[in-house]
């Protein structure tokens, strides 16, 4: 099963682990034992995130090291960068709301001022 | 009914404004239906509002409505509805200070629902009101839409519709 980075970061368990490699290169047993997933869950996972490109994986003699790839932050954050831009639109038309209902209160304060 | 949980932000996002205006007309843009129904929603969408409880634990349904021609359009050939339902629950109310509007994302296929905030602070700075937004954006009704929906590629052919 192939996800996209959006998908791959969904589950909540899946962010755990990422955490957990925040602190670089680590086993599986680092991972169960940080994260405090069950080994079976940390395994499953571990391969959806190195096939989704989260993570690498490496043998050094007996033991597999996992790490994290930079690649798929770098979407995330262009996505990030455009979720921004669509709040900020969005915080415009709120300015620009607001700015409409002073007007209205200005006046309606102006009438006021007469009565 | 599955339980919610609530996963650490990997980020937030935090936005600031600050306007010159009376701290409860800033207010009541979040918290009355007319004033609600004047800003939200993305570019060429409009808001019905069908509840509005701003206290505490409080409802919000409104209806996400496409509104522009070309909107209509852009939905209807991405195979989307033009008309979509959200539910939200005032989580935290203070007034004229402080709230917590909060959205269960429970439709994303193999993952557990969980809830997403957003947070808005205001305070009296003088003349002016400083908003502070803060978002969760990983956990956003957009994010999860995308997810659902594969949306990404569909956004990117918005993009190109309105270039």
């Amino acid at each position: 099963m192939q996800l996209d980075v959006f998908q791959a970061l969904a589950d909540p368990t899946r962010r755990r682990i990422v955490e957990t490699l925040l602190a670089g290169e680590q086993q599986v047993g680092d991972v169960v034992e940080k994260a405090g997933i069950h080994q079976s869950g940390v395994s499953r996972h571990l391969r959806i995130l190195h096939e989704s490109g989260f993570v690498d994986m490496r043998p050094d003699g007996q033991r597999r090291l996992y790490a994290l790839r930079p690649e798929p932050f770098h979407e995330l954050e262009q996505w990030l960068a455009r979720y921004r831009r669509l709040w900020d639109a969005r915080l415009d038309r709120f300015g620009a709301a607001l700015e409409k209902k002073q007007g209205r209160s200005i006046k309606n304060s102006r009438r006021s001022d007469r009565t | 009914m599955s339980p919610v949980s609530t996963p650490h932000a990997p980020t937030k996002t935090v936005i600031e404004r600050t306007y010159r205006a009376a701290l409860a007309d800033v207010w009541n843009l979040w918290t009355t239906r007319e004033g609600f129904e004047s800003w939200w929603g993305p570019q060429g969408f409009r808001v019905d509002v069908a509840e509005l409880d701003a206290r505490a634990g409080g409802t919000l349904r409104y209806e996400m409505i496409a509104a522009t021609p070309e909107m209509v359009r852009a939905m209807t050939e991405a195979g989307q509805p033009v008309t979509h339902g959200v539910r939200s629950t005032f989580a935290d109310v203070r007034p004229m200070t402080h709230l917590v509007l909060r959205n269960v994302i429970d439709f994303v296929p193999g993952v557990p629902p969980y809830e997403a905030d957003i947070t808005v602070s205001l305070s009296q700075e003088g003349e002016r009101v400083r908003m502070v937004v803060t978002l969760a954006p990983l956990h956003s009704p957009e994010f999860s839409a995308m997810q659902k929906e594969g949306f990404e590629s569909q956004l990117t052919k918005l993009d190109e519709r309105f270039a």
